[in-house]
């Protein structure tokens, strides 16, 4: 009997499990990351839920209809540098695509700054004979035996996985299908990532860095995959239902996602913007997730997610698509030291699941965020995970103090400077991406996530000017709620040129139809009936001799054009083009280049009532606590509440402390905050 | 507030910048991102510019306000067309769409997007006409003309352009896509008074111009007091300055005052060519010598330009070009000579002030390519190629930025795809990367030059080039050692390399194809201080010979066990060095 529904997201720090049971009730379940083997915490996680409601971990499994996952795996190896050794075949004269990527962007007037080296190193990057030009013709066969030299070196270097990009494969793949040929004889357990299969577009940097970071995540992806999977089987868990967050905002099959890793990279950070796309109702919100090791900022503007083709990792473009979201290495677990100026700084060092701040008890010794939060009183040290993780104030007081000694503070003004940086650290990357965005963040509501974020924001949202901002329920884990709600989501492109004059109708509408199938199959191996299925059709076109398309979404009766529908394509995109740039012009000719079909399969939504409830109520304390904030002079009375005893309509004036078992809420003085109707807090500020 | 609002100016202009990047249609624009954007003062005040080209951006002040000289009935929904170098413009290829934005009926600012056209319709399919020593052998000027009226076009005034310029169906979009951003950028400004109010903007420019004096008055009070003079010289180029143009400047400096002056009037007059400047890259190119050694967060804005006292004279190579004189060629070349020259001045002071010379351009990787295209229905083609960038200079701390290509552009220039090239003209680019011992050593090395090969795919091409630096090359400083001089080549169809002119045109056949090596960077400092580390690390990464870290850098290298790697050999670079005095 189907009766859950689960989403985990793997952090830095720690696990997260959200489920939904029958009566649309959530829990959320939280253990301690684990970076050898993710896949214990993973099971770790399902077995808590499994004993949360008295069911043996095969039964509880085989009653959920769907786990979504969202994980950090390559986002961290490849932050850490922890990918494995990748080789990198391109053609013979152009070995430096990814060392002069498209001239790499820096400030203006600016060459105090060290030029960034390359994804793949020179040493690895072995070029090979052969050309096919921009109409897909042979201009030079392929060179076999510089491949053979190629796979031979590399292999000596020791490579694990190879990358192969040359120049127009999307318009004539033989070249590259060829090579794979060569390699898989020739050392047949290598991972290949081919180019024009990963990511069909022009622009060779772009196709070249991407594939070269797919094959770099192969065998991390795969085995890492293969474990989760492995474990789910064997405890009777379905696999075909089991589907992982994408970084476009989409989710994949674990088959595709070991076909294709480079899509997992910020997985589960991308399903922070989409648990807050269902929870606001403003059309611009900034959503800001805070965990152990970062601090992940994403916004929605207009209640779209913002979705980029430019998104950086280090020094180099993705080179696909991806939902906005930044990350800044600021997180519980950051550490603070003193710079040779005497200056404290925070992070972008953490201390991570282990060994942890110095309060964890685990053997780190350096001050962290969260050390200098139970210093402030914060975060109390005897309720830390609902009691299940006792905190070791002693310890962290002596990390604090040591870093104090340095600074020639006193431990509590040390504690209270870790805090202060920690939040500017946050607000700059806030600003960052609104102001990229062109979203003021005083005019957004701010929707909040993370174990250790509560500590922070009020004094965040103060010093932006943001007026309201919300801590949803399930703060704590607003990446697996997120996966929890979102609407199952898969896409497919096709690329086939055609212009308004000469319209390939019969091939568009043969795509088109293709594209509906494979996604309707997608949506019912993962389990979604037809009455839950939904699509989407879009094509990107231009005017002649622009070179990038725009987005213009289009609706048929029955999933195909009909002649009379082509000029209202072209009338279409005209507009489009006029909002995003300015400009139109209706004499120019509209080219289509690329066609693609959006499937969503429609979740049952567990909490379907409205945000506002009609009556509010003071909710008494529990106790009081001495409490320093930033901004404040001297330390502050705060008003203990528990979370669990805040019903729908409960207001908490400021200053106080809200607790539950995953998160600690700060309520400043002059803010008040109340729940609603979902269990969310709505804190204003005055 | 300074900083938040200062960032929506820079925000606005970003989505300016990105509207001309994704809807123009030339590949100079598109693929290469040569354009810049601006937001002036109604009083012609710079207020943001941080993502454009220095040479585009720098001293725009003289730019829009010849619409305020020629016009004394300037509207809402006005759109004025300017690439007149006497009228404020840098060159005839840059062509400038101004509009002016206005709140409550008066003109609160100017929004401005500068684009380089390959081609302005000029005797030669090329932007860069060495030769042209008047305006009159030059493409079409717009001397500041009113093109759009009530936001509605002025179907005669495009009319000339798209009857006088060669592929006038891509430079009509290209056009549409500057007006689109400046409408854009309208609009947008138009939002932000209205939800800010017009009086909070006015009190923050005013704060963000001070703020910008501050900052680089406080930059220059940690400089020495003092005059420092350097000299450089432009290549000789045939019929125009057999000799060569030497460039010399010098700079003072007043760090009680907070002023830096530049003088570069001590220079020849005007050559009867277009390698003259016009006033505003002359104005310009002394500013931006002086940016690039301050502190590069500074905002660029009016407030630090005035800290910078520019010394121009009439009628001088790098001054005020006198009417009806040609600058054809106003943005590169003695230009790039002029702002090293600036910028040299101040390694003169001594470690760790200063920079060496970047690598001189426009070998043949950046050569006006034309022709017709078989393969795509015979349609007409002349586009600026981006293929090849020389190297960029070494500085205190940092070798050179690779992908610098010039002084004007100062690395924000991005570098051609192959692939949008082949795409939509009928080349092909056989080679592209870096060029191996080609920068200029030092203790911080000059950045390598780039080094490519390209031909016509089908049909015969036309390529013009201006490559200066093929007999000077950029300078090292303080020790460290010049970068490599630039070069061309051609290959006929039998495969025989023949040398070819710096200053050319050269029609080529399918078969045949180009070769440039671009310049590199100058060194700073001395090459045997240099890190032995970082000298083995540009060894392995194929930039540099084993021999050379011998012979220039004193850095013996031994053999990985496996033979695949240099290693270095410690104990034989420090006798080595001892022995050279290090």
């Amino acid at each position: 009997m189907v009766r859950f529904n689960v989403c985990i997201d793997i952090g830095g720090t720690f696990t997260d499990c959200v489920v939904s049971d029958a009566d649309g009730r959530l829990e959320i379940f939280k253990v301690p990351t684990t970076p050898e083997r993710f896949e214990q915490g993973f099971m770790d996680a399902l077995s808590q839920a499994a004993k949360h409601y008295s069911l043996a971990l095969p039964d509880f499994l085989r009653s959920c209809e769907r786990i979504v996952h969202g994980t950090t795996v390559s986002t961290n190896a490849l932050v850490e540098g922890k990918t494995v050794a990748t080789g990198f075949l391109c053609n013979k004269g152009h070995p430096d695509i990814l060392t002069l990527r498209e001239a790499p962007r820096k400030r203006c007037f600016d060459f105090r700054l060290d030029y960034p080296t390359p994804y793949v190193p020179r040493q690895l990057t072995a070029e090979v004979g052969g050309r096919i030009d921009a109409l897909g013709n042979e201009y030079e066969p392929l060179a076999e035996t510089d491949v053979r030299a190629a796979v031979e070196r590399l292999r000596r270097r020791g490579v694990q996985a190879i990358a192969v990009c040359f120049l127009w494969s999307i318009v004539c793949p033989t070249h590259e299908v060829r090579a794979r040929e060569i390699i898989r004889e020739m050392w047949p357990d290598v991972p290949v990532t081919l180019s024009h299969e990963l990511n069909p577009i022009p622009r060779e940097y772009r196709r070249a860095i991407s594939t070269a970071i797919d094959a770099s995540l192969q065998p991390i992806v795969s085995a890492y995959t293969g474990a989760l999977c492995g474990a789910l089987a064997e405890n009777g868990f379905n696999i075909d239902h089991f589907l992982v967050a994408t970084c476009t905002g989409g989710m994949m099959p674990p088959d595709a996602i070991v076909a294709k890793p480079i899509f997992s990279v910020m997985s589960g950070p991308t399903l922070a913007p989409v648990a807050a796309q269902n929870l606001a109702t403003e059309p611009d919100v900034v959503v800001v997730d805070m965990g152990g090791t970062t601090f992940d900022v994403a916004a929605i503007r207009d209640g779209r997610l913002i979705v980029s083709i430019e998104a950086m990792i280090g020094d180099d473009m993705l080179g696909i698509p991806k939902v906005d979201v930044r990350s800044v290495g600021a997180g519980g677990g950051s550490i603070a030291w003193a710079d040779v100026a005497g200056m404290i700084r925070v992070g972008p060092r953490s201390a991570g699941a282990r060994p942890g701040p110095a309060c964890y008890g685990l053997g780190g010794e350096h001050p962290t965020v969260t050390d200098a939060n139970v210093l402030l009183g914060l975060i109390d040290p005897g309720n830390f995970l609902g009691g299940r993780m006792r905190l070791d104030r002693g310890a962290a007081v002596s990390a604090v103090e040591a870093l104090g000694r340095t600074l020639g503070l006193k431990t509590i003004d040390t504690a209270l400077a870790i805090h202060t940086t920690s939040n500017h650290n946050m607000i700059a990357a806030i600003e960052d991406i609104t102001v990229m965005e062109g979203i003021n963040p005083r005019e957004s509501f701010l929707v909040v996530g993370g174990g250790a974020v509560g500590c922070h924001i009020g004094a965040i949202a103060r010093e932006l000017g943001i007026t309201r901002f919300m801590v949803p329920r399930f703060a704590a884990g607003l990446s697996a709620f997120g996966g929890l709600i979102s609407t199952i989501k898969w896409e497919r492109a096709t690329t086939l040129f055609t212009t308004a004059d000469d319209f390939a109708l019969d091939a568009v509408n043969a795509a088109l139809e293709g594209m509906r199938h494979e996604g309707a199959a997608f949506l019912e191996r993962a389990g979604l009936r037809p009455d839950a299925q939904r699509y989407e059709q879009v094509f990107f076109g231009r005017y002649e001799f622009q070179s990038w398309e725009i987005e213009v979404p289009f609706e048929t009766a029955d999933g195909l054009l009909r002649v009379a529908d082509i000029e209202h394509l072209t009338a279409a995109f005209h507009r489009l083009h006029e909002r995003k740039y300015g400009v139109k012009d209706e004499e120019d000719r509209v080219e289509f280049v690329t066609w693609k079909v959006r499937a969503f399969g429609i979740v049952e939504q567990p909490l379907k009532d409205g945000g506002g409830v009609k009556t509010v109520h003071a909710v008494a304390p529990e106790g009081q606590r001495t409490i320093f904030l930033d901004g404040f002079d001297r330390p502050v009375e705060a008003n203990l509440h528990d979370a669990e005893k805040i019903r729908p309509g409960g207001v908490v004036e400021g200053p106080a402390v809200i607790a539950d078992e995953t998160t600690t809420i700060v309520i400043h003085p002059e803010s008040i905050a109340t729940a609603d109707a979902r269990g969310n807090l709505i804190v204003a500020l005055d | 507030m300074l900083a938040v609002l200062s960032r929506r100016f820079e925000a606005i202009c970003r989505e300016m910048t990105n509207g001309i990047l994704r809807a123009s249609r030339s590949a100079v624009i598109k693929n290469a991102r040569d354009f810049s954007v601006g937001i002036l003062t109604h009083d012609h005040r710079l207020i943001s510019v941080e993502d454009g080209l220095p040479i585009h951006i720098t001293a725009l002040d003289l730019t829009t306000r010849a619409v305020d000289t020629l016009f004394d009935d300037t509207a809402e929904g006005d759109a004025y067309l300017n690439n007149c170098p006497y009228l404020g413009a840098t060159h005839h290829a840059d062509l400038d769409v101004i509009v002016p934005v206005f709140v409550d009926g008066r003109i609160m600012f100017w929004a401005l997007a500068r684009c380089h056209h390959a081609d302005m319709g000029a005797p030669l399919p090329t932007t860069y006409l060495p030769n042209a020593a008047t305006i009159y052998e030059e493409g079409l000027h717009f001397p500041c003309v009113r093109v759009e009226e009530r936001y509605i076009s002025k179907a005669d005034i495009v009319r000339i352009g798209l009857t006088k310029i060669r592929a006038s169906k891509i430079w009509h979009g290209d056009y549409q896509a500057q007006l689109g951003a400046c409408r854009i950028g309208e609009q947008r400004l138009k939002d932000l008074v209205a939800r800010h109010g017009a009086g909070l903007i006015e009190n923050f420019i005013e704060d963000w111009m001070t703020y910008g004096e501050r900052r680089t008055k406080a930059a220059i009070a940690s400089l020495p007091a003092g005059k420092w003079s350097y000299q450089t010289k432009h290549d000789p180029v045939p019929g125009v300055a057999e000799q060569g143009i030497p460039v010399r400047v010098t700079v003072s400096v007043d760090p009680e005052a907070g002023e830096i002056t530049v003088d570069a009037r001590d220079n020849i007059d005007c050559v009867p060519g277009g390698l003259n400047l016009s006033e505003a890259t002359a104005t310009a190119s002394c500013r931006i010598g002086v940016f690039v050694n301050l502190d590069p967060t500074i905002p660029h804005n009016e407030g630090s330009a005035r800290c910078i006292n520019v010394l121009l004279r009439d009628g001088c190579v790098v001054g005020r070009p006198a009417y009806p004189v040609g600058t054809s060629v106003a943005t590169t070349n003695v230009n790039d000579r002029l702002i090293n020259a600036v910028a040299c001045c101040f390694a003169q002071m001594g470690a760790p002030h200063g920079i060496a010379e970047g690598g001189a351009m426009m070998a043949s990787g950046m050569a006006v390519v034309s022709g017709v295209d078989p393969l795509r229905g015979d349609r007409a083609y002349v586009n600026q190629l981006f293929v090849g960038y020389s190297g960029g200079p070494g500085i205190h701390g940092h070798d050179g930025w690779l992908t610098y290509n010039d002084a004007d552009t100062c690395g924000m220039l991005m570098l051609d795809s192959i692939e949008v090239d082949e795409g939509m003209y009928p080349i092909l680019v056989e080679q592209r990367g870096v060029a191996p011992d080609t920068m200029g050593h030092g203790r911080w090395d000059g950045a390598p030059a780039m080094t490519g090969v390209y031909g016509p795919l089908a049909a015969e091409m036309t390529a013009i080039y201006c490559s200066d630096g093929d007999g000077t090359p950029a300078r090292g400083v303080l020790g460290g050692l010049d970068g490599a001089a630039s070069r061309n080549w051609k290959r006929h169809a039998d495969g025989r390399w023949v040398e070819m002119p710096s200053f050319h045109t050269e029609i080529c056949q399918p078969g045949e194809a180009l070769r440039f090596v671009a310049g590199g960077g100058g060194g700073y400092g001395d090459p045997r201080e240099r890190e032995p580390a970082r000298v083995v690390e540009t060894v392995n990464r194929g930039w540099l010979s084993p021999a050379r870290a011998e012979t220039v850098y004193a850095v013996k290298l031994r053999r990985s066990e496996d033979g695949l790697d240099h290693l270095l050999d410690e104990a034989a670079t420090a006798r080595l060095r001892a022995s050279t005095g290090r």
